[in-house]
């Protein structure tokens, strides 16, 4: 499409006011991101059809917005230090009972704790036979960061990873990277990720070669799926 | 009003230079009339608040780019929190239930379908302008800007063909520009 000067009139007006959608708004924006003329028309409305924002009654927001934005911006320092010298020693001998490790685990949740009516997905990874969960999973939405505590994970096989993946409702598993066993995996969620465990609340392990999967579709088989839930 | 745009340019100038302080100062100037807007956009006290926080979270990585080509601090932030609140609507596919009344209703209302009180006080900033558009064009204008309504939604709305409706928009928004330019 040209870029008349009527037509870009015409569009920056709708793209202020929101009307202009879909893949019209996409290919507008390009056209903002070449032309200063264009960006120049937008201002313009934004300017004055703005002035329309400025008359809205105003509302008082609940506190938790501004603690969440503190947490997107300069998360809190990991709690490791604050858990004493212990804790490190303990991860560290992965070797020990499962039941320590939930201990160290018990201790972190309660360390953590969430603050209330942010939704939070938590599940955990369990195998036939084995009494202990293998991983324990949290998710702090108002952190946009997801956790996978080990428990009673064994290492992969030599020359193995796991691979932790989002499985959408529909469309390709998304990776969440290489699960080391031995420690807590953290692993911050993108604006696509958050939405699509948000939406599915289902994720699954696979076993990948060193390294993870070279294709960015799980190659390996599924050992585990689980689902989510919100608590 | 002059001296408030002078103090919150003050502010965006300190969080374009990484002070949490100012972008704190920042926020309790501002956040009330933001959340409102977002609020009153989508209806939705969940999506406003992510909206709030989205735009916050922009404003402190982008402040530096603020200038005074975009418009006043306000107006450039608030159409920041606008846009995103615009976003998660579409992205969500939420749609607000529009007040107390039935969206089938608000055309046969003659005043419009907004507050009274709010578009007088539109009415004012645009300097009079809105209110010389013919009732239905400054009405889908009102009704797309405040309610976020696409032109298929407004057409249900409105129980007005698709082409009217955006033909409505259309020509009041370049009527709206010729009585400003004046």
């Amino acid at each position: 499409m040209r870029k008349t000067p009527e037509r870009i009139e015409r569009l920056a007006a709708e793209y202020v006011l929101g009307s202009l959608q879909g893949l019209a708004r996409r290919r507008f924006e390009r056209w903002m991101m070449e032309s200063a003329t264009v960006r120049r028309e937008v201002w313009y409305w934004e300017q004055h059809v703005g002035a329309l924002n400025e008359m809205v009654p105003q509302r008082q927001p609940p506190a938790r917005v501004w603690q969440n934005i503190q947490q997107r911006l300069w998360p809190e320092p990991l709690p490791r230090s604050d858990v004493g010298p212990g804790r490190d020693w303990l991860l560290g001998g992965w070797s020990l009972l499962a039941t320590a490790a939930a201990l160290v685990l018990a201790l972190v949740l309660v360390q953590q704790p969430a603050p209330p009516s942010v939704r939070v997905l938590t599940g955990a990874i369990v195998q036939a036979g084995i009494e202990d969960p293998l991983w324990v999973i949290s998710e702090a939405a108002h952190e946009q960061r997801l956790s996978l505590r080990p428990v009673a994970a064994q290492a992969a096989a030599p020359g193995k990873d796991y691979e932790l993946w989002i499985v959408p409702d529909d469309g390709q598993p998304l990776s969440l990277g290489v699960v080391p066993v031995g420690q807590v995996y953290r692993v911050t969620l993108d604006e696509a990720a958050r939405q699509a465990l948000g939406s599915s609340q289902t994720l699954a392990i696979s076993l990948e070669p060193k390294g993870g999967s070279p294709t960015g579709a799980p190659t390996g088989p599924i050992l585990h799926v689980t689902r989510l839930y919100e608590l | 009003m002059e001296s408030e745009q002078e103090r919150l340019l003050h502010l965006l100038a300190g969080v374009a230079q990484q002070d949490r302080q100012a972008f704190e100062a920042l926020y309790r100037d501002i956040s009330g009339r933001m959340f409102g807007l977002c609020l009153k956009l989508c209806g939705q006290r969940q999506l406003a608040e992510e909206a709030l926080q989205d735009a916050f979270v922009r404003i402190w990585h982008h402040a530096g780019e603020y200038h005074s080509d975009r418009g006043s601090p306000l107006s450039w932030m608030l159409s920041i929190a606008r846009y995103r609140t615009l976003d998660l609507i579409r992205a969500r596919k939420v749609r607000q239930s529009v007040g107390d009344q039935p969206l089938k209703n608000l055309a046969d209302e003659r005043a419009g379908p907004l507050d009274h009180t709010l578009q007088q006080a539109g009415s004012a900033a645009l300097t009079g302008c809105l209110d010389e558009l013919s009732a239905s064009q400054r009405d889908s204008i009102l009704l797309s800007y405040y309610r976020c309504l696409t032109h298929e939604e407004l057409a249900q709305a409105m129980d007005t063909p698709l082409g009217t409706v955006k033909s409505w928009i259309r020509r009041g928004l370049m009527a709206l520009k010729r009585c400003l330019e004046q």
